[in-house]
Formats: C-alpha cells, structure tokens, sequence
C-alpha cells in the first residue's frame, strides 16, 4: 500500500521534473521565457500544457518578456514548441542521469526570492540538494591568475569549506578551479555553477574535476542539455553565482572580466563582496584593486568572510602558515630582493649584488625551503 | 679515339670523382651524354662546341658519345664542362696522349672559350686530391679557392685555348697570385659574419647578468640557448653578441666551413673562412631552407651552413612548427641526412642553436601578461617539449632595472670562452666531438665525474626540479662547462646549481 502511495508521490514529482525539464529544453527557450511561462503557469505540467494546445496565452505572456518580437513570429514558435516538448524523453533523461529538478516555487530552491531574473529551473547534478544547505561563498576571479592567485583561491576555498561553507564557483580555468579544488581538499562541498549544460565538460581539460565535484557536491546550470559553450552565456550564468552565495569573494580579476560582471551581480543583490588586495604591477589584480577603490571589503584574512557571514569562530583561521625555516643570508636577500612579486633571475643578481654561483646556490636554497617556486622562467615568492 | 678526363662534382657538400670518358667514332654526326647527367649536363654540347670553336679549334663531325662514370648518381651542375671539352681535344688527337694523367680538371665554359667560375671548388678539389690528383686545373676565379686544399698543385687557367697550349708545353701554367692577384686589406670582412661584427661588444648591453653568463656558457661549451622575454629586452642584442666572444675555428674546422659555404655559392674568392659562421633565417624560411634538400641537387641548409658556428633563431615561436620539428633530429645527432629516391646524403651539422621568444602572444612579460589562457595554451604549444628540452640554457629576459652596470667587453670574454674551449680541446683530443655538450650522455662518468656530494646536490636538482633524463645530463654537462670557465677539473656543487639555474622553466 505504502510502496504504491511511494511511486505515486514519485511518479508526480517526476512529472514535474519532466514537465519542467521538456519546457528547458524547448529551442529558443530563454530564462525570460521560462520564468515568464512558469509564472502563468506555476505547475510545469499545466504549462506544457499549455503549449500543447497552441493556447494564445502562452504567445501573450511571452510577447510580455520580449516585445520587440512580432506577434507572427512568436506564435510560430510556440507552434514548433507545441511539435517538439518532449515529456517524455525528459523523464528519460531524468532517469538515465539522475538530475535533480529545482523549481523556484520549491521549498529547497536555493536562492533568495528577492533576487531579481533568478531562474525559474535550476538542473542539479551531483550529490543530494542538501549541499544547498548551510553557508555559501562564491570564489571567483580571472582565468589567466597568476601563480599566487591561484594559490590564494586554493587557500580560501579549503579555509572556508573548512569552517562548513559550501564553495560557489563556475568551473573555469584559473581562479574558479582553484576554489574548487581548495574545497575538495578539505573534504568540503563544491558548488560549480556551469554556462552550458549539464552533460558538456567545458574546459574540457577539467573534465576530472567535474567528476570529483559531482562525488562532492553539485553542478548547477539552467540551460537544457547540450547546450555549447556560447560567450553570451557565462555572464547571464555568473548571476546565478552571485545569486547562490552569501558572499562573494573576488581574488583575482582583470578590469573587464567575467568576475567583475559577478562582482556587480553580488552588489545588486546586496550580498557583501570581498576583493583580494594585489599588486599595482599585476594586472591579475587590477580588478579587484578597482573594486576596492569602489568599496568592496578587503579580504585580508579567510576569517573576514566567516565574519561577515555571522560565523563567529573561535580562532582566526588565516592563510597556510609561512615555512618558518632558518636559511642563509643570502637567500633571505633574495626573498626580499623578490619584495613579493615575481623576478627574474636577472633581476634579482641585480638587486642582490650576488655573483652567480653565489645567487645558483640561494635560489635552491629558497626552492627546497619552499620560499620561493620557479616557473614559466620567473621566481615567485610562495 | 677514345680519351678520358678525371673531374669532379658535388654530391651533397661533398665532393665525388668523376671519370669523363669520350668517344669519338665514325658515323653520323651526333652528340650524346651518358651517365645520369642532370639539364646541365646535357646541354653541355652547346657550350663545348661553341666554346672549342671561338677558340679556333675544330669540332668534329662525327659520333661523340660522352660517359659520365660511375653512372650510379646524378651529375650536377655545369663544372664538368672543360673536362668534356679537354676529353674531345684528347680524342681528336689536338692534345698529346697522356698530358693529362694525373691531373683533374674542373671548370665551366662560356660560348667564347672562356673558363668560368664553379660554385663548391674547395669541395671538388678536395674529392680529386683525396683520389690522388695532386693537380688540378681549375677556372682562374677559383684558384685561391682550391689553393686552401693542403698538398694541392693548382693549375689557373682563363681559357680554353689557353689550357690547351700549357697541356702541349707551349706556355709554361700561370701561378695563382698571377691570374687571381691577392686581394689587399680592403677584402671585406669573411662571409658568414656579421658585416658590422667589428662594431658589435658585449659591453653595448647593460644589466642582463645572467644572460650574460649563459651566453658565455653556451659560447664556452657548445649549449643551445633560449632567451624569452618580452620585446625590447635585449634578447637579440645579447644574442648576436655570441659571434663576438666565440673563438677562431681550428684549421680543420674551418675547411670543412668554407667546404660547405662555397658549395652554396658564399666565400668570396679563396677566403679561408677562419670565424665561426652566424646564421640568423627569417621565420618565414622553409623545412628545406633549415635543414637542407631540394630533389634533383640536395642543397645544405640554414643548419649546414651554421656548421661549427652559430644558428640564431629569432621569434622561434614564428617558425613553422613542421621546420621545428625537422631540426630535432640534427640537433640530437649534429649531422642531417637527406633521404632521395637516388642516395642519401649527410650534411654535418654541428652548430650551437641560440633562439629567442615572445613567452606569449601579447608580448608584455609574463608578470603583466593579460593573454587569454587558451590562447596562451596555444601559443606555447607550438615550441614541443621535446625541442625545449634540447635547450640546454633556457632564460627568462626581464627588462633590467635602471642603474644597472654593464659587464666584461667581449675580449674579456672571449679570452675566458677560449681557455674553456682549449681545455675541452684537450680533453677530448682523439675523441669524435670537441665539445661538453657533444659528450654521450654514457661517457660522462670519465669526463664529468662527481664526488659524493656534488652527486647528491644532482640527484636533488634532479628529484625537485623533475628533469627528465636529457635535462639530469644536461645539467652536469652545463657544469662540466662552468667549471672549465672557471679553469678547474672538479665539479663542485655550485656548478651544478648555477648550471641548474640557468635551464629555468620556460613559459
């Protein structure tokens, strides 16, 4: 009896899922679209409906969302909707790849209702959609990071998922992988928010992270399946980060960049921003020093976030302490000599003074005590 | 009627004894060559006989059958010409029988009779000397040129009518300095270096230490350098400075270089080519431009030529990726085989590889560079792993700061590059190579012996840099080289780790 009751329940929320899931992966569907459907028509199922029958509501409601489109040509394409949803293969879908179907009218819908384009579907890949619950940060930053933002993102994201926050990222190169794989590191829950959809790995070459962040936590994205890759598509997808977390951090970022779009997204949703302070030579930090000039926090330590997240811990947690290592003098020149930015080898014979030999043997010295990393032909202090 | 002249011509850049043979029967008229002579060849009659007849001698009607032997490869160029001509007047009975025994002969003919020039002479009279032709007649251009081949009795001559009259003793064989008179001091710098070499110092780059350093070392023991920075740095300027601070090439050695330049066509008359070539091929050049080809005449390339000197390839990034790819094997084996349906020849190609490079798209140095990652990822992957890792010396050009000092003027250097270059001469004496970066990775234990500690700082490098097994034994040849500039025997610690700080990351 119970079991019956079970497929029942299961069967609906199914439909729902389906429903919703067919009308996503309508072509020419766009979140304006959906959001403006699933408002006439709450239930997904009562919307297919809907298109299904040609209703000359669905033409109105979506001509409301985009007037600048003719009335014949909309109905056209509610025409070639009503031919082509699909319930069914997307309950298929559904079954096959286990997604989880979030509807905005849900109870465990993750984003605040006070988010304005939030979208109406969210598909979700991964573990369960408790990973929504408890605290949530977006880390976010420029694809082309330096060597020290990168190991600054790595940091945070394992401090924070630490202290329990989940990690909101979107997947990229650079900055965002290295949130991702700080909060896999710690055991934590990783959030990566993806701009197309579920089944496509982009960048490809992170194809093994997204299978350790689907066994940690959640990919999240609201385009249908199949969806490409599309420049368009990942500043409408980094509202949706900005929307998740509670707060967002930026460590690295160039002036025009995806992360400054995120970043304006957070101030409109009003979700305090956090911007990593950098170098004035470094334009993998220009972005955030103008988001500092214009007011966002500067996160100097990981416990800022925790702060402003009312998480009020007992200790600072602070960055990976230093390797406090006796080393000669000479080394200790170069370390300074570097004054926290890349050099040259060059450059710090320079301003050592050191003869090479001399300069050969303090640079290993640094290497082996871990103060100093060699790569792409510059020292990088750690 | 039968006579036959001993020439020569090129095969690669070397060059192979050639039997002209001729034939002169009775019959119809007729003129055939025999033996795989290329276009040239072939058109020789017209040459020969209009030569022979503006001379004033008779071309004889009748069947002449011309053997280019052995018949086994193709006969290039138009060299062989004065031998055909010769051949003729011996089998008409215009030259005495046996006038010509023991002597090559080598020359071009022009419609007038006059002997002309041929490219590759050092090369050809070399091959007849080699199959005990102590003399040789050669064209009067060429005859300083073939007077560089030690126990060589050359023979100048201008025309053919002339050639004819000292064959018969008529007139006595001019001397060389009288048809080809020496050249005062206003000869020109040598081919293959910078014309403006004199005007280049070390001393003109300011800061650049390291770089510096590198250049000497890869000058001293024969390690390919890369320099990547940004433009404007002084990656080009450091690096043409090489040829300033490299030392004179031993007499073998430069032999062997003139050899090879005058078989393209590049010594100016008869100068022994004493200082090691600079070659600097645009990035637009060819596979067979660097490494040498073409089907009919195999010619040497861009890395023949730089035989024994320099290679300097500028925006390394730019060359195609295929010419890249090519020049990895020439670089591991220092000689480049051409493989023809017809034969394969072997070029040597022992030269010392300096490039530079833009570590990304954008220029800007890699701390202010905005490249789009996957742009950059495209960028670099056009330089393989495999060929950096044939970088023994890989640095990273910063722009230096303000104050800094220029270094040692190229005398100094060069003074200190020599002595290390003499040391290595001394050690490999009687062995197939002259330089540390030439030693098999097998015979290092005999020339670069570590003691215990200085072989435990390598296994470190090794372990904490990641080298793979080319770059741990490049590491101890770069010291090996570090300790001879520093004039002593033992390898010690710091050499390796200078050594080890010089092969840095590339982007």
């Amino acid at each position: 009896m119970s079991a019956v009751d079970v497929t029942a329940d299961a069967t609906g929320t199914t439909g729902t899922d389906a429903a919703a899931l067919a009308l996503v992966s309508l072509a020419s569907m766009t979140p304006a679209r959906l959001d403006a459907l699933l408002r006439a028509w709450p239930d997904p199922r009562d919307a297919v409906a809907a298109v299904l029958d040609r209703d000359r509501a669905v033409t109105d409601v979506i001509r409301a969302r985009s007037p600048a489109t003719g009335a014949p040509e909309m109905a056209a394409l509610v025409d070639r909707w009503s031919e082509t949803v699909d319930v069914a293969a997307a309950e298929r879908t559904i079954a096959r790849r286990r997604t989880q179907v979030v509807l905005a009218t849900d109870a465990h819908y993750p984003i605040r209702d006070d988010v304005p384009r939030r979208p109406a579907v969210l598909l979700a890949e991964g573990t369960t959609l408790d990973a929504f619950c408890g605290p949530r940060v977006a880390i976010v930053g420029t694809r082309a990071a330096t060597l020290q933002g990168l190991d600054d993102a790595r940091q945070l994201g394992r401090a924070l998922a630490d202290a329990g926050c989940s990690i909101v990222s979107g997947m990229a190169i650079g900055i965002d992988a290295a949130a991702h794989e700080g909060a896999l590191e710690a055991g934590g829950v990783p959030i990566g928010v993806v701009a197309t959809g579920l089944d496509v790995v982009y960048p490809r070459r992170h194809r093994a992270l997204f299978d350790r962040v689907r066994a940690a936590g959640l990919l999240v994205g609201e385009s249908a399946f199949g969806t490409k890759p599309e420049p368009t598509r990942f500043p409408v997808r980094n509202r949706i980060i900005a929307a998740l977390a509670d707060v967002v951090v930026v460590v690295e970022a160039t002036v025009k960049g995806g992360a400054r779009i995120t970043a304006e997204r957070a101030l409109e949703y009003d979700r305090p921003l956090f911007a990593m302070p950098g170098s004035r030579r470094n334009p993998a930090a220009a972005g955030c020093n103008a988001l500092l000039a214009d007011g966002a926090h500067p996160l100097l330590d990981p416990s800022d976030v925790l702060l402003a997240l009312g998480m009020t811990e007992g200790s600072r947690r602070g960055w990976a302490p230093r390797p406090s290592v006796h080393v000669s003098v000479d080394a200790q020149a170069c370390v300074r000599a570097c004054g926290g930015e890349p050099a040259t080898a060059d450059q710090l014979a320079a301003r050592t003074g050191l003869d090479p030999a001399a300069l050969a043997r303090a640079l290993a010295e640094c290497q082996r005590a871990g103060l100093l990393t060699q790569s792409r032909g510059f020292l990088w202090p750690v | 009627m039968l006579a036959s002249v001993r020439s020569a011509t090129l095969l690669g850049v070397d060059g192979q004894l050639v039997a002209v043979e001729i034939h002169v029967s009775n019959g119809l008229p007729a003129y055939n060559v025999v033996g795989l002579p290329d276009a040239a060849g072939r058109e020789s009659r017209e040459r020969v006989r209009a030569a022979l007849l503006s001379s004033g001698l008779e071309w004889p009607m009748r069947r002449i059958t011309v053997n280019l032997a052995p018949g086994g490869f193709r006969k290039t160029g138009s060299g062989l010409e004065l031998a055909v001509a010769t051949g003729v007047l011996l089998a008409v009975g215009e030259l005495p029988q046996g006038c010509l025994d023991g002597i090559g002969v080598l020359g071009e003919l022009g419609l007038d009779g006059s002997v002309r020039p041929v490219p590759g002479t050092l090369a050809l009279v070399h091959a007849l000397r080699r199959e005990g032709y102590g003399r040789v007649v050669v064209p009067a251009a060429n005859a300083r040129e073939a007077a560089l081949v030690a126990g060589v009795d050359v023979l100048p001559v201008r025309t053919l009518p002339e050639l004819r009259a000292c064959l018969k003793s008529e007139l006595s064989w001019p001397s060389p300095d009288d048809v080809a008179p020496r050249r005062g001091s206003g000869a020109g710098p040598p081919a293959g270096t910078d014309s403006d070499a004199e005007a280049l110092d070390l001393v003109d780059v300011r800061g650049l230490k390291e770089v510096r350093l590198a250049l000497e070392i890869a000058a001293a023991g024969g390690h390919h350098l890369l320099l990547v920075g940004p433009p404007g740095v002084g990656k080009t300027m450091v690096a043409r400075r090489v040829v300033t601070i490299l030392p004179d090439l031993l007499p073998e050695e430069a032999l062997d270089v003139t050899r090879i330049h005058s078989v393209v066509g590049e010594v100016p008359d008869g100068v022994l080519m004493t200082r090691p070539p600079f070659r600097a091929p645009h990035h637009t050049a060819s596979s067979a431009a660097i490494v040498g080809g073409g089907s009919v005449r195999p010619r040497p390339g861009e890395i023949t030529l730089a035989h024994c000197g320099t290679l300097f390839m500028d925006e390394l990034g730019e060359f195609a990726p295929a010419v890249l790819d090519a020049m990895r094997q020439p670089l591991e084996e220092r000689v480049v085989r051409i493989s023809r349906q017809s034969s394969t020849l072997a070029f040597p190609a022992d030269f010392l590889l300096i490039a530079c490079s833009n570590p990304c798209p954008c220029g800007r140095a890699v701390t202010e560079c905005t490249c789009d990652p996957g742009r950059l990822a495209r960028y670099r992957r056009r330089l393989s792993a495999p060929l950096l890792d044939r970088f023994e010396l890989r640095m990273s050009v910063a722009r230096p700061d303000a104050d800094e000092q220029p270094g040692d003027p190229s005398a100094v250097v060069a003074a200190r590059v020599a002595r290390a270059v003499a040391r290595q001469r001394a050690r490999y004496d009687g062995l197939p190579w002259r330089r540390n970066a030439a030693v098999p990775a097998g015979r290092l234990r005999d020339f670069a012996p570590l003691d215990r500690v200085a072989s435990e700082v390598w296994r470190e490098i090794v372990r904490r840099r990641q080298l793979t097994g080319r770059g741990a034994v490049t590491v101890r040849k770069v010291a090996r080289t570090i300790a001879d500039l520093a004039g002593v025997d033992d390898i010690d610690p710091s050499h390796l780790l200078l050594a080890e700080s010089l092969r840095q990351d590339t982007p």
